[in-house]
């Protein structure tokens, strides 16, 4: 007996080494760039202290702050670009999550005439390639007033109007909450509003949490459609569409630096976030993707 | 369909029954919206569809037959210029978009009519029976209470008919139009053309086409096949690997990996693109160490492109399914490894019957979703490569790693060849909509979604 | 119920729409690339100095590179830009979608007469002026370390230097614009006919020729050198030694090469055959467009302002400021022009190029799909020349059948 659990404590030894070297790889590669892209971010681009262009070397012989130093400077308008994109990623969380939550409660708790119906249509119009349509948005937007000097507005709007059909992950969560508690709830005499305000909604904090984050992570990448609305209008940009310009045309050459900069800039509150609340996220997904 | 007809019928029926039954007011309803209910006290229903219907009326002249009275020609009056001023005629785009919507909302408003007559028919019938009709305040209170649905959908089910149903179903139109680069509006009208745009991709067939197109859907199966399952088996392995009994700070190995979701993605893929190009960082130091005599072409060889796409994904995929899996297998009760162990189970015996079962039945319609967001997975493509490698063995600006969305974006974007666009478009979702159906249908976690509650 | 709701939203949302999609009569928007912003401002705030007349009209610039800025004119006349820069690759499709007016009848003859003839060429459509040029820069030529590549002259020489440095040579073959500069030196010829709406008519091309296949085999021998990379951007590439680029990189390539900065025309090349040709190309140009007005008052500011951004005199403060080689031949002929290493390095190379004229959009796609079959290695150097006479046959048809 005594032999067999030191065998065992042996093999589970090795098996934990050998776990730890795979986790270490798989921790470098997944490190890799981005300790890259950090690296580029210190690399000069004044061609008296270092060339600003791709390189094929990873630390910079000299660490320099001047891409931050730029980006801050106002000779661009990163810092009006940066503070578009917060505000479109904030309401555009605020109104997901409150549409979200809305769609999610009533297919979830509530059984009304075309709820099937509703549910096969908006899953049926989820298979159409979404930038089909991108050309008839911006010209809905247009008419609006919403495209150009007012692209941030729109591209909320536009974020906003359709996301009840991203219901899926939150309507699981809520398929997990014991209905008992309503029923309960509802002979006691609460009206569906008060039992939505006053108890689901605190139940569902981790899918309140999640559904926000997911929906203030995706503006940071929104370039296709963001570039189409704001067509030209330079301070109208979000950080994805002003930066691609960087690396894409070739009015800005040797911006790759200035790139990397920005970018790390654009990471580091998302992915501050993100650590923060990840416990939320995990509870949150893995909860409704049980119902998917 | 036979019932839907029997229904209408039957509905159609009762129309002509609640006039020649209802009394005066009803029958004014006919023609005045919310009449009857506002003369039996019913303020807040009668004021709404009277509000119903004036808006419809002041639409109409104000806006709407403008657009529908073109709807058919989409426009006759050319741009002209007078001197050197520049004249726009009819702006056929505008014409198709509200066209379109005026003809939903003259649905809409039939509808409500219909609605309106019911309404009062009900009420009558209520009135005749001695019973009284709820107050105003409690129809207004229903809608937080046996209604608050009806609350919780109404800006969410506009917002996606104006901006997805809308513009779905005008891009459906353009299909049927000859709208390209040479009918732009405002300059140029378009018109409609029936069936030529299907017919020219047909057509097409004898050609080049119909082979670029099988070889990017091709490709499209296949880049979603791998990207969904790949990511989905090495997550749960990299979960599993985090969840080993004895393995310490858990929390920073998850930590790492899920950097890469939060980083957005126009950052971190193109800095990896730019890492694996045939002069970027990887093959740099590749050639400094003398591990190889020449640039290993990642990118630019046809199928190392399309590996080397799918190993990029699983590194960005990892993280999400690691998470997912996380939570998941701590939901799996410990009692039934416990057992397993009794019985002298190894490790592989207990995921393959215990863990691998589990998830596959908890994440059936997660998977689905995954697939068919793969299918669609524009991202990723179009920030690695933009579809390059094209070919000269391929048409229509198609590359190699194009899947049919990247496909679709340049022929809208780069080419406005909008016409063949919603062709395609109409295709793709055909695609979709026919393999996720199918799978939908036999998953079992759906099919018993009433019995779960 | 809900309906109802949805059918008294949509009616409002739409009525406050109709009050706001007025025009603004009175502006001016001006698109220009980043780097020009500013010299635009201020050569636009002189003008309106100098002209009082025009005072009732805002100006305002926006930075929009030429690329963007006829894609986003093709996709809507209407927001666009009154005034813009674009590359003369794009006038056609401009032509056709009616993103440009013609140029004003008073001002042609200054524009045919004041400006290089390539760069008029460049702004015809069909018979008709349609755009002022602004600069006659737009070719390429060879950017090197002189450290590195010893003589310049032979592409042979160039790639024997790279690969004995362990550096490379940039070239973008799977572009259609550089693509020519072997295809052109052969002798084999690729031209269109456009017509007054900016259609194309009829195309001249003897790409599967003998003169194709020479230059073919020339860009795939040149694939073949270790030291070649496919790229035409300085701040792209690492280990450049030469590069084929324009002149927009120039300071790119000064800040790359420091003290070893040096330019030449294009290198001759020994093809399969035995000959040796003098490396050809696109001369290219860049143009200024005014967009159709609904205004007869505005259309007129806009081309006096249009001819004003491409006169002489601000040709020449433009390549003062940015470096941007004048189209105008006076400006051309100034003394500070002609001592620029990289604009002399293009006038070299000038001799051997052929100034750019129609090219329907579909043929720079195809171009590049040509291009990347070298680099894919689907032709390869020993590809046999039946096989290789083939894809020059398909991309000739191909070529030819966007003209009917």
């Amino acid at each position: 007996m005594e032999k067999k659990t030191a065998s065992m404590k042996k093999k589970q030894r090795t098996g934990n080494i050998i776990a730890y070297a795979v986790l270490i790889v798989i921790s470098l590669i997944w490190l890799f760039p981005f300790f890259g892209l950090i690296m580029q971010s210190f690399r000069s681009y004044n061609p008296a202290v270092e060339y600003g262009g791709m390189v094929d070397y990873i630390i910079p012989k000299t660490f320099s702050l001047d891409n931050y130093r730029f980006l801050f400077s106002g000779e661009t308008n990163f810092l009006i670009w940066y503070k578009n994109t917060l505000i479109i990623a904030v309401f555009v969380s605020i109104g997901q999550t409150i549409f979200i939550l809305c769609v999610s409660y009533a297919l979830s708790r509530m059984r009304f005439k075309g709820r099937t119906l509703l549910m096969r249509f908006w899953l049926v119009l989820g298979m159409f390639p979404g930038f089909l349509t991108m050309i008839c948005l911006y010209f809905l937007l247009k008419q609006f007033g919403l495209t150009q000097a007012g692209a941030v507005p729109g591209l909320i709007l536009i974020s906003v109007a359709s996301s009840g059909m991203g219901y899926y992950v939150c309507k699981g969560y809520f398929d997990t909450l014991p209905v008992a508690l309503d029923e309960a709830a509802r002979i006691d005499g609460a009206s569906r509003s008060r039992i939505f305000f006053t108890l689901t909604i605190p139940l569902s904090k981790p899918i309140i949490i999640y559904t926000a984050l997911v929906a203030f992570m995706a503006p940071w990448c929104d370039y296709v459609f963001a570039s189409y609305v704001a067509f030209g209008h330079d301070k109208s940009y979000n950080v994805a569409v002003a930066l691609q310009r960087w690396i894409w045309t070739n009015d800005y050459q040797g911006y790759f630096t200035r790139f990397c900069a920005g970018g790390i800039l654009i990471a580091v509150p998302v992915t501050i976030l993100f650590l923060f609340l990840q416990k939320y996220y995990v509870e949150g997904v893995t909860g409704g993707a049980v119902k998917g | 369909m036979k019932r839907f007809f029997a229904s209408l019928f039957r509905d159609i029926g009762d129309i002509f029954v609640s006039f020649a039954d209802g009394d005066g007011r009803t029958r004014l309803s006919y023609l005045i919206f919310g009449y009857g209910q506002l003369r039996r006290g019913q303020l807040v229903k009668g004021l709404s569809y009277l509000a119903c219907e004036l808006a419809f009326i002041w639409y109409m002249i104000a806006f709407g037959w403008k657009y529908l009275s073109k709807f058919s020609t989409l426009g006759t009056v050319e741009t002209t210029k007078q001197h050197r001023v520049t004249v726009y005629g009819d702006n056929s785009f505008l014409i198709l978009l509200f066209g379109l919507l005026t003809i939903i909302l003259i649905g809409i408003f039939i509808l409500a009519w219909r609605m309106n007559i019911r309404e009062n028919r009900r009420e009558e019938l209520l009135l005749r029976a001695g019973k009284t009709l709820p107050s105003n305040r409690k129809v207004l209170g229903s809608l937080l209470d046996e209604n608050f649905d009806k609350t919780l959908l109404a800006l969410p089910v506009l917002g996606v008919f104006i901006f997805t149903v809308l513009p779905i179903l005008f891009m459906i139109c353009v299909a049927f139009t000859n709208y390209d680069k040479s009918h732009q509006s405002p300059t140029n009208l378009f018109t409609w053309v029936g069936l030529a745009n299907f017919k020219e991709i047909l057509s097409f067939g004898q050609s080049d086409f119909s082979s670029t197109f099988l070889v990017v859907l091709a490709w499209t199966l296949v880049w979603a096949f791998f990207a969904t399952f790949l990511d989905y088996f090495l997550g749960m392995a990299v979960a599993i690997l985090i969840n080993k009994k004895g393995i310490r700070f858990k929390k920073l190995w998850r930590t790492i990996l899920v950097i890469t979701i939060a980083v957005p993605q126009f950052v971190s893929l193109l800095y990896v693109y730019k890492m694996f190009t045939n002069d970027g960082l990887v093959n740099g130091y590749l050639l400094k160490w003398g591990l190889i005599s020449s640039p290993i072409p990642f990118w630019t060889n046809p199928m190392l492109a399309r590996i080397t796409i799918i190993v990029v994904n699983i590194w960005i995929g990892i993280p999400y399914m690691m998470l997912i899996a996380t939570g998941l297998l701590m939901n799996i009760p410990e009692e039934l490894y416990e057992s397993a162990r009794m019985d002298g189970a190894t490790a592989g015996q207990m995921f393959r019957h215990i863990t691998l079962p589990y998830m596959l039945f908890v994440t059936g319609p997660f998977l689905l979703t995954q697939f068919t967001g793969n299918l669609n997975n524009f991202n990723v493509i179009y920030l690695l490569t933009k579809g390059q490698p094209q070919s000269m063995n391929m048409v229509g600006n198609a590359g190699q790693t194009d899947l049919l969305v990247t496909w679709l974006y340049k022929m809208t974007v780069t080419e406005t060849n909008y016409k063949m666009a919603a062709v395609i478009g109409i295709m793709v979702f055909i695609v979709t909509a026919v393999i996720s159906l199918a799978v939908y249908n036999m998953l079992p976690s759906v099919r018993d979604e009433g019995g779960f509650q | 119920m809900k309906k109802k709701m949805a059918a008294l939203l949509v009616t409002g949302i739409l009525a406050a729409t109709l009050t706001c999609t007025a025009a603004y009569a009175d502006e001016i928007k001006v698109w220009v690339a980043d780097a020009v912003v500013d010299f635009t401002r201020q050569q636009i705030d002189s003008f309106m100095e100098e002209n009082p007349d025009y005072a009732g009209y805002d100006v305002l610039v926006e930075a929009v590179g030429e690329g963007d800025a006829a894609g986003n004119m093709i996709t809507d006349v209407e927001a666009g830009a009154d005034i813009y820069v674009f590359a003369q690759d794009q006038i056609a499709r401009l032509v056709s979608a009616g993103a440009l007016e013609e140029v004003a009848p008073d001002n042609v003859e200054a524009v045919e007469n004041d400006n290089d003839p390539g760069a008029v060429g460049a702004a015809t459509v069909g018979d008709l002026l349609w755009a002022y040029p602004l600069t006659s820069d737009n070719g390429y030529f060879l950017y090197y370390d002189s450290s590195v590549v010893s003589d310049p002259s032979t592409l042979e020489g160039i790639l024997a230097d790279c690969e004995a440095a362990g550096k490379n040579f940039y070239m973008e073959i799977n572009s259609g614009w550089y693509q020519t500069a072997f295809f052109f030196a052969t002798g084999a010829d690729l031209s269109y006919d456009t017509d007054d709406n900016g259609e194309f008519t009829a195309c001249h091309t003897n790409y599967a020729s003998d003169a194709g296949l020479i230059a073919l085999k020339e860009i795939l021998a040149l694939k073949s050198s270790p030291a070649f990379q496919n790229g035409s951007s300085v701040g792209q590439g690492t280990k450049i030694a030469a590069i084929v680029d324009g002149t927009w990189d120039s300071s790119a390539a000064q800040e790359l090469f420091g003290d070893n900065y040096a330019c030449a025309k294009l290198p001759v090349f020994e093809g399969a055959d035995g000959e040796t040709y003098q490396m050809s190309g696109f001369g290219g140009f860049k143009l200024l467009g005014v967009k159709p007005q609904e205004d007869e008052a505005k259309l007129e500011v806009c081309d006096a302002l249009a001819a004003y951004l491409s006169s002489e005199e601000v040709q020449l403060a433009r390549y003062e400021a940015v470096g941007w080689g004048p189209s105008n031949l006076n400006a051309q002929a100034s003394d500070i022009v002609k001592a620029d290493v990289a604009l002399s390095a293009l006038a070299e190379q000038l001799a051997f190029t052929v100034p750019q004229g129609q090219y329907p959009g579909d043929y720079w796609s195809l171009a590049t799909s040509l291009g990347d079959s070298v680099i894919s290695e689907e032709i390869t150097v020993d590809t046999s020349d039946d096989d290789l006479m083939a894809t020059l046959q398909k991309f000739q048809d191909t070529c030819i059948s966007y003209a009917e």
